[in-house]
């Protein structure tokens, strides 16, 4: 023996020491917190760790950088979106003109903001002014296009004038951003477009602390005009690993894990079998699909894109992928769609309808399985995301499937963000896509076609014969105040991308979550972005 | 031995200049415009106007030199521009956030290394083929095969999950530190275990141990004192190299336990398309790279003057 057993002991206690010793070190924070808590302490009954696998990052309300749980905990807009359809909420009330341009809001009041401003007209022409005010930001929303004058008419009345008529407009008002309120206090220069100087706004809770890239306090808002919620405390840790969230859900180191993007399915059905855990699933909110570039060379004759629609089965999807957490889906958007119950004939599995379109389309069968056409192979180009285990399967799994119809899928994932770029620039033929869910579809979803170099639709129309009347009608239904002429435009859109068959629908997405059995009432809001943690209560 | 380290640190002059230009020109040679990356990251359409506003801000509308030239200057005062996701966030100001934390993790790391892999390289070589080599072996061959990812699940799903020893990750919690320093050593364990094993029997053939053991100088002492010492000289190389390659290497480790380092800071940047961040990465993680280089050889220098004369 060349070495004693003390020697080795004394080496191993001094790694274990150092390791304790550097380990209960600084931790370089970066924080907004004056009082930093002890966020093990989880004894406090109403106190709720939830996770998220980003930091809250930039939560000022009229932009787009933070996290939309975040931001609807800290700030309110006039009214709220609910399954009953909008409800007053610091709008306690409101008048639509006859002719749709103008709505007046008649606000509550006794409201403060978290650092004791008062909310009232002034403070919401305000914030209406500094979201304006970043108007190429806001883009995509029709509501900012229209606006056309607003401004306190008294204390408590606040009045908006569009335009055009815009029947959306309450639903856009109500989403979480951009058109919800933060103390004037906070603006810099005036506005908010170039950041916000703290984030106090009228919501039932107030960020307490910001540890970046680890967890953030928010602490109920002891001055909130409404029912104060009772969970008093939510810590929002941060975790980008599915894996890690789940194993520190299984030793109680958080409370909930909530939403699309943060459980798989196969997780989910861990979970809904284990004890001293529940699940909860939402009604269908978004349709998962694909979308197909009607300007493509193969891609553009309408019978190719409704072959492989005939050649997708999407039951086994929803099934073997999904394991059953998602609804097949035959049609773009769901019937449970506001002006989405329009009478089509759904997109049915069969080889033999695929075959036979084929063939109409003059692909004949080559020698090694692979129809061909004037000496060119059926062979087409389908992009996914490569961070998405979903995605690549769902791509394996069609490569597969269409060679039973002789179509040669050749897939490439991509990392999200090349591929994103790739969607928006309209650069594929066949890619990834998924509707805007409740409460934007269908009017921001279909809004969106209409956008060049914002999202893959319009690129992908271009190919159509009647895409301009599509846009335009698009458009009519937006602002017409005719609920009838309204629906008669949603059937007409919607009927012709069906038939046109640019979009191969797969499966209903649903929204869930996986908790400890001492979280009650999870619920979910009809806006997927949105977390009720404001709701729950801990037993 | 002055005008070696004099000398060595002008020839690390021109390098760290072409990581500059390197880590500059990477990114303008990305597929990408940056101008409309800087426009969709923050949800501005990217009209024509809006493109060449936005070129005009990042300067991407001055010549290719003068812009490099530009950011080198404000490089040397360590200011490596604003976010594009944070605009109201420093480039500087992040890294100095995360960059302490990645430090921790691989200071704690490099000692778990050190602490664990001389006494085990030691006693491999000196019990050569005994049980205890083998198994240790076995182990190095083990944990050279299996993935970071997956030790770190299973490590986490062993102390935290079942034994309920330690926290599944975060940097708050006593111990937290303690999984993924241990995942993020396992690696270099098996490497330098391997490599000290390697030297020691190399050096337990040279003529002067035996001529120790004639002399009847205790085995303890031989091995300590003389075939150690030689057999660590060589290792200096490898563990200058490996400081850096912990730094930079705590990507995957970071995520899964939720550790807010550098490495989180740099792959949530590549993700979103930061650049700027992805700049001053590339740029750091090289002039760390040369400096540990450069403070190897001025070390191997002073241990072995021979080097000089050779040099």
């Amino acid at each position: 023996m060349y070495f004693n057993k003390k020697v080795i002991q004394l080496a191993i206690i001094v790694m274990l020491l150092a390791t304790m010793v550097v380990g209960c070190g600084s931790n370089g924070d970066s924080d907004t917190s004056s009082n930093p808590s002890n966020i093990e302490d989880s004894t406090n009954k109403e106190e709720i760790v939830y996770v998220n696998f980003r930091d809250i990052r930039d939560l000022n309300p009229h932009i787009y950088s933070g996290e939309l749980f975040a931001q609807n905990l800290l700030f309110e807009g006039l009214v709220m979106m609910t399954d009953e359809g909008v409800k007053p909420w610091l709008a306690k009330d409101w008048k639509i003109s006859e002719d749709g341009l103008t709505y007046i809001f008649y606000l509550r009041e006794g409201v403060e903001f978290s650092d004791g401003y008062k909310f009232d007209a002034h403070a919401v022409e305000a914030n209406i002014q500094a979201i304006y005010d970043n108007y190429d930001r806001h883009g995509w929303l029709e509501s900012i296009r229209l606006l056309e004058d607003f401004g306190a008419t008294d204390e408590y009345t606040f009045e908006m004038t569009l335009k055009e008529p815009y029947y959306p407009l309450l639903i856009e008002l109500a989403v979480t951003r951009p058109f919800r309120f933060i103390s004037p206090n906070c603006f810099i220069d005036g506005t908010t477009k170039d950041g916000v100087d703290g984030l106090n706004g009228t919501g039932k809770y107030v960020l307490t602390e910001n540890h970046i890239d680890e967890y953030a306090v928010f602490d109920v808002n002891e001055s909130y005009w409404g029912d104060k919620p009772e969970i008093n405390r939510i810590i929002a840790k941060v975790m980008p690993d599915n894996q890690t969230r789940a194993l520190a859900l299984e030793r109680g180191e958080i409370d909930i894990i909530y939403g699309t993007n943060m459980i798989d399915a196969e997780t989910f059905i861990r979970f809904s079998e284990m004890d001293g855990f529940e699940t909860s699933l939402s009604d269908p909110l978004a349709t998962r699909m694909l979308i197909m570039n009607s300007t493509d060379e193969i891609l553009s004759d309408g019978n190719i894109r409704q072959a492989i629609n005939a050649a997708v089965n999407r039951e086994e999807i929803s099934e073997g992928i999904f394991y059953g957490l998602e609804a097949p889906a035959d049609r773009l958007l769901a019937s449970t769609v506001p002006y989405c119950d329009v009478e089509l004939e759904g997109y049915i599995y069969s080889l033999d309808k695929a075959n036979g379109l084929l063939e109409e389309a003059g692909w004949q069968t080559g020698t090694n399985g692979i129809r061909e056409k004037d000496g060119n192979p059926l062979e087409i180009q389908m992009h996914y995301n490569a961070d998405s285990v979903t995605e690549r399967m769902i791509s394996e799994y069609l490569q597969n499937e269409l060679l039973k119809v002789g179509i040669k899928l050749n897939i490439t994932g991509e990392e999200e963000q090349s591929y994103r770029d790739r969607m928006k620039s309209g650069d594929f033929s066949i890619t990834f896509n998924i509707s805007w869910g409740t409460p934007y579809d269908p009017h921001s979803f279909l809004g969106g076609m209409r956008m060049p170099a914002v999202y893959g639709d319009y690129a992908a129309q271009q190919g159509l014969e009647e895409v301009e009347k599509l846009h335009d009608t698009i458009l009519q239904a937006f602002i017409t105040v005719d609920e009838i002429e309204r629906q008669e435009y949603y059937d007409y859109i919607l009927t012709y991308l069906h038939e046109e068959a640019v979009y191969v629908p797969l499966t209903y997405e649903r929204n869930r979550a996986i908790y400890n059995e001492k979280v009650k009432n999870v619920t979910f809001n009809p806006s997927q972005y949105e977390v009720p943690l404001e709701k729950m209560h801990l037993e | 031995m002055k005008t070696y380290i004099i000398k060595r640190i002008l020839m690390a002059m021109p390098m760290m200049l072409a990581v500059s230009f390197i880590a500059f020109a990477l990114i303008n040679l990305m597929p990408v415009d940056p101008v409309e990356v800087a426009l969709r990251v923050n949800e501005i359409i990217p009209t024509e106007e809006a493109i060449q506003g936005m070129t005009e801000e990042l300067g991407l509308d001055q010549p290719y030199f003068e812009r490099y030239f530009s950011w080198l200057k404000d490089v040397v005062r360590l200011d490596f521009g604003h976010s594009y996701i944070n605009k109201n966030r420093t480039v500087m100001g992040e890294i100095s956030r995360s960059l302490p934390a990645t430090l921790r993790l691989a200071g704690v790391s490099l000692m778990i290394v050190l602490v664990v892999s001389i006494p085990l390289g030691v006693l491999c070589a000196v019990y050569k083929n005994s049980l205890f080599d083998k198994i240790i072996r076995l182990f190095i061959f083990v944990g050279t095969a299996m993935p970071n990812y997956w030790v770190g699940i299973l490590l986490m799903w062993l102390f935290a999950v079942r034994l309920n020893w330690l926290p599944t990750g975060g940097n708050r919690e006593a111990g937290a530190i303690i999984l993924p320093s241990i995942t993020l050593s396992l690696t270099y364990i098996a490497t330098y275990v391997r490599l000290i094993r390697n030297n020691m029997i190399e050096n337990m053939e040279e003529n002067y141990v035996f001529y120790a053991r004639v002399r009847g100088i205790k085995e303890r002492v031989i091995v300590i004192k003389h075939v150690l010492r030689n057999s660590i000289q060589s290792s200096i190389t490898a563990l200058g190299m490996s400081i850096v390659q912990l730094i930079s290497g705590t990507v995957v480790i970071e995520n899964i336990f939720a550790w807010p380092g550098i490495g989180r800071l740099c792959i949530t940047a590549i993700f979103n398309r930061d650049y700027p961040i992805i700049q001053a990465y590339i740029f750091l993680m090289g002039i760390l790279f040369i400096f540990c280089n450069l403070l190897v050889d001025i070390v191997q220098h002073s241990i072995d003057p021979r080097l000089s004369e050779e040099g």
